[in-house]
Order: structure tokens, then sequence, then C-alpha cells
């Protein structure tokens, strides 16, 4: 999104709203409202579905959110200032979802960036690879929830992954793969990635195909070639789209929910829980709304950072 | 793969027009020219494990949906043993409830996505092309849905649908889609229209015509491809969700698909992974054909979003 926000296209003619012409519209404007009013009237019509629509039900409602995070759950809640937010410190679970959490991050966003690029790069301009990219894609077109279903299949006790290093004679690495911390968020790390890396490879072949074959063909009479080309002369000019990328597995990472929730339910002991299955588990589950509310405030303050990390690249006017 | 026969077609093109390009060189030399360089089959080793591993679990999914699940021996099956797919993913419609929750998602999806797109259609036109004051102000007031994250709306609207009627009501859900959606359908469509020529729309103003006969005539004609992807994206974010169908239902017949899936995964031991599996296998048919036949505007509306 190169375009400034600040475009605005100029209503014509100007200056019939301000100085009364001759002619038809003159006689218009004795008998209608002014056209400036009706342009109002009418601009706040086409705005205010959007508008009611999202201010109701979703802006209020963070609002709601935000308000009741200051207050504590006893049963006739008070005011409790940042009680809620020392939880982080003091509370176990709550301590451990945000290790999950920087796991989560560290995980979303580094896995997808290098895999994503990788394949891009290798499967770029070549026929005989459309396949595999076929292969790596076809995951991103599964919900998370269905994702969670297949690798609780590869992964519970009598799984595929098990029977695997049974099979090579590794039966001691056998494991409870999702019982064990911090086993099971690292797992869980990769069946995300198995599935979003889908999203990084399109993004980054969209990339590659922006780069002008001019600076690679001159790159290549200059005498760089393999990995100095890439490293030098590719590489940079995928920047941009590296942000892209980076910020949306961020995000995603950090909301993600579903592929958690279906596979361990954040256990055991509430041990894989991220914020965004704290917060649900807090609120509905332990009955705690005011902590949950806290957390899911505390996310949104990260998923802001964070998205403003790379919008800020975004919205920046490019040329002009 | 769409993206890998665009980067074919430009090659092609590029070589017939006698200018030096890569892809031409570069496939040509893949092809014949060059003898298998240690680098390249290191490179084609890649690209052959990294996609095995990749298919591997969907493999395993395909194959194990198609167990019947009286023979599922306890462990994960290699190779296509009997054909139990169409009883499995029957079972699996029957034990979960999978019909009505399917007509559900779908009902969800294709209201709320269409509600969404065009009221995010007549936002964008009105922010746009019409003389409206504080455009930035409202850009960023429908632009922060998306970036605030879902965790965070659930309890207030919890609270306030129980106190109105709209917990586990039909109506209640596709209010939330709906607007969940808005806000990045509104940014699509908004990019979008800023692309559009303005003269069109002030040819048509001087000739007398409302806004209302402005948008429909011309904005909506014009937009009609953007407002598909748009459509596309949000179909698939609707019926993917988890988290609202948890928290804003409970019964059967309001629930929508991806609950009933997590909770027939509830059930695994007691319904057999082979049903399981068809279950995740039936209710992925929908987005998956979505998604490949409707990739072309994916990848624009992505590049848009760049």
């Amino acid at each position: 999104m190169s375009t400034s926000l600040d475009r605005q296209p100029q209503p014509l003619p100007p200056s019939a709203e301000t100085a009364p012409r001759p002619g038809p519209a003159a006689a218009g404007a004795v008998r209608r409202p002014p056209r400036r009013l009706r342009d109002r009237v009418a601009g706040a019509g086409f705005l205010a579905p959007a508008v009611l629509l999202v201010g109701a039900l979703l802006l209020a409602p963070f609002a709601a959110t935000l308000y009741r995070s200051f207050f504590d759950d006893r049963r006739i809640s008070g005011f409790a200032g940042l009680d809620n937010y020392t939880l982080f410190l003091t509370d176990p679970v709550l301590s451990r979802s945000v290790q999950n959490t920087l796991m989560w991050v560290v995980g979303t966003v580094a896995l997808p960036l290098v895999l994503g690029l990788g394949i891009a790069v290798l499967t770029d301009g070549a026929r005989w690879s459309r396949t595999a990219r076929l292969f790596v894609v076809l995951p991103y077109a599964i919900s998370g929830s269905a994702v969670a279903v297949v690798w609780n299949f590869i992964l519970n006790t009598e799984g595929a992954a098990n029977q695997v290093l049974r099979a090579f004679g590794l039966g001691s690495l056998a494991q409870g793969w999702l019982l064990e911390w911090p086993g099971n968020t690292l797992v869980m790390i990769v069946a995300n990635t198995w599935q979003s890396a889908g999203v990084a490879v399109i993004l980054f072949l969209v990339g590659l195909q922006t780069i002008p074959p001019e600076t690679v063909e001159a790159a290549s009479l200059d005498g760089a070639e393999g990995w100095r080309k890439f490293w030098y002369v590719i590489l940079p000019q995928l920047r941009t789209v590296s942000v892209i990328v980076i910020g949306t597995s961020l995000v995603n990472g950090l909301k993600s929910f579903d592929l958690i929730w279906v596979l361990t339910q954040g256990g055991p002991g509430r041990q894989s829980e991220t914020l965004a299955v704290s917060m649900y588990q807090e609120t509905f589950l332990a009955l705690r709304p005011g902590a949950g509310a806290a957390v899911a405030v505390a996310l949104t303050v990260i998923v802001l950072f964070a998205s403003w990390l790379y919008l800020r690249r975004q919205l920046t006017p490019k040329g002009d | 793969m769409r993206t890998g026969r665009s980067t074919a077609e430009r090659g092609t093109v590029r070589g017939a027009a006698g200018k030096p390009e890569r892809g031409t060189v570069r496939g040509a030399a893949a092809r014949t020219k060059t003898p298998l360089t240690y680098g390249r089959l290191a490179r084609r080793t890649t690209v052959v494990v990294i996609s095995l591993l990749w298919a591997l679990p969907t493999w395993l999914l395909v194959v194990n949906a198609l167990v019947p699940a009286a023979e599922y021996g306890g462990t994960p099956h290699w190779w296509p043993q009997g054909f139990g797919l169409f009883d499995n993913m029957s079972e699996a419609w029957t034990q979960a409830h999978l019909g009505p929750a399917m007509g559900n998602s779908l009902l969800y999806a294709v209201t709320s996505a269409g509600a969404a797109i065009v009221v995010a259609t007549t936002a964008a036109f009105a922010t746009v092309v019409m003389p409206v004051k504080h455009k930035t102000l409202w850009f960023w007031l429908i632009y922060s849905g998306t970036l605030l994250p879902l965790q965070v709306f659930l309890r207030p609207l919890f609270l306030a649908f129980a106190d109105t009627g709209l917990y586990d009501a039909q109506f209640g859900l596709f209010l939330v889609y709906a607007a969940i959606a808005i806000p990045f359908a509104y940014f699509i469509m908004r990019n979008f229209a800023l692309t559009l020529p303005p003269e069109v729309i002030e040819a048509a103003r001087i000739d007398g015509a409302s806004w209302w006969r402005m948008f429909w005539q011309i904005h909506v004609p014009l937009s009609k491809s953007a407002m598909v992807a748009a459509f596309v994206f949000q179909f698939v974010a609707v019926w993917n969700d988890l988290l609202f169908g948890i928290t804003l239902s409970t019964s059967r017949n309001i629930r929508p698909v991806m609950a009933a899936l997590a909770e027939l995964q509830g059930n695994y031991s007691n319904v057999g992974p082979p049903v399981v599996l068809g279950g995740a296998l039936l209710v992925s048919l929908p987005t998956v054909v979505l998604f490949f036949s409707a990739q072309r505007f994916f990848v624009s509306s992505l590049k848009l979003h760049g």
C-alpha cells in the first residue's frame, strides 16, 4: 500500500458549492438544500454502516475489555489498578504463557521467513518444481483446526512420528510429544510452520517476479554467480517483501489459537498456553475476567507494536 | 501453480522479444545445455526433500482417512488399504453433526462475507470518491479492527449477546463475522478504489447522477474483481473460525463447523482416528477448492497489499 492516505479526489465543480452561478444550478439550489449539505448527508450514509458495525462490535468491546482489566475478580469487583497486570510476574501459569508466546514469536517469524525464502528461490523459474510448490502451499488452504487434527495423528503416543522412530531403531527417542514442556510448544510451532510457510512462499515468489531481470543479468556479467548473486543482488531487492512476511507471520503467530486449542487445550497443566489461549482460559474457564482482560490487553499491545513495526514501512508513501 | 506459470510465460515472452531473460536462460540451461553440476544436484535434492517432507502429513491424512475405521489397528498406515473414506466421512458427519455445522458455516461465510464486502465497498467509495471530511480518521477507525487481536472482543461480546438474546443465535454470529470481516475488506477495497480513474465518476457527476447511482452503476461494476478477491479472503476466514464459534454458541444447530470438528477431535479415541481424519478432510474441502480456484485473485490482491 504505497498510496498516501491523504489523497483527496477533488469534488467537481468546486465553485458550485461556494458561489451561486446563473443557470440551472442556481435554480436547483433554490428549491433543494445546497449541494454541499446533500453531499455530506450522502457521505455519512455511505460511511455509517461500516463505522457503526466496527464501532459497536469491535471498538466498543475493546474499550470494555480495557476498562475491565483494571478491576479485580472478587464477587463485587473493585478497582484494582494494575494488579491484574502484575499477575504476569507472580502467576506461574501466566509467566509460562509469556515464555511460550516468545517462543511462538521467534519460531513463527524465523521459520516461515527462512523456509519461505528458500523454497521460493529454489523453485522460481523452474518448471519441474511446480509440484513441490503445490505441496508447500496446499496446507495453507487448510484450517488451523484441521491442521491440528492431522498433527495430533502424527504426534500422539501411538502416532506416526513415534512409529517412524521405532522403525529406524530409535525407539528410545519416542515420546509423548504433546505431554512435556517445552517440547509440546516446539512441535506445535513446527505444525504451525507446516501450515503457514505456504503464504510466505507465495509472497516471496511475487517479490522475485518484481525484481528487474536487468540487475540480475548485470550481476552475472560481472561474474557474480550462485550464492554471491543471491546474497548481494537478489536478497536486498526482497527487503520489502520480507518486511511483509515478518509482519504477517508475527501477528498471526501471536494470535494463533485454534491449533493449540485443538491439540492440547493449552495443557497439560496449562504448560503450552500462549497469551491468546490464556485469555480464553482465564476468562471463560477459570472465571477470572479481570485477569483475562489484562492478558487480552497485553496481547493487544504486543500485536499493535508488531503491526506498527511493519505498517510504518508499508504506509510510508513511496515516491510521493 | 499460477505463479509458476506466469514466470514461465514471462520468460517465453521476453525471450521471444530477443532480450536476455533469466527465466529463459536458466530454464533452457536446466533442461539441456549445462551438465548436472554438484550445485544443481544439491538444489534439486533439497527441493525434492522439502516437498516430500511437506507432503508427508497430507499423505498421512489422506491414506488414513481411507482406512475403514473397523480395520484400524491402533497404528498409522503408510499405504492405502481398503476403501472406507465415504463410510468414515459419513460416520464423522453423523457423530459430530457435521451436516448442520457445515450448513451453518456456509450460511455465515456467505452472508457475513457478502455483507462485509458491500459495506466495505460503500465505505471505500465514501472515503475515496465522495467529498467526505476527516478521511484519515475514518480510515484508521475502520482499519484498526484488523490490528486488534480477536481475544480482546470476546468477553464483552459474550456478555452483550447474553443480554440481548444474540448468544447462541445465528444472527449474532452473522453480525460478529461481518464486523470482523469489514476492516480488511475495507482495506482491500479502498486500495483498489484509489487505482480507479476519478474522471469516470466526475463525468457522471456533471451529468447530475446521484451518489447512489454512481456507486451501483459505475463504482461497483469497476470494482468487481477486487470484491471477489475480498470475498474469498473473508469466506475462508469465517469458515476457519473456531474462537467465536465456541464462545458465542453451544447448540448443534447454531455452532459453526470448526467447533464441531474440535468436538470430534475430543472424541478421538472413541470414534477412531480414520473417522476424525475423514471429518478433517471433509471440512477442509470447501476452502481448498476455493483457494486453488481463486488463487489468481489471491496473488493479485497480495500484490496489491504489498
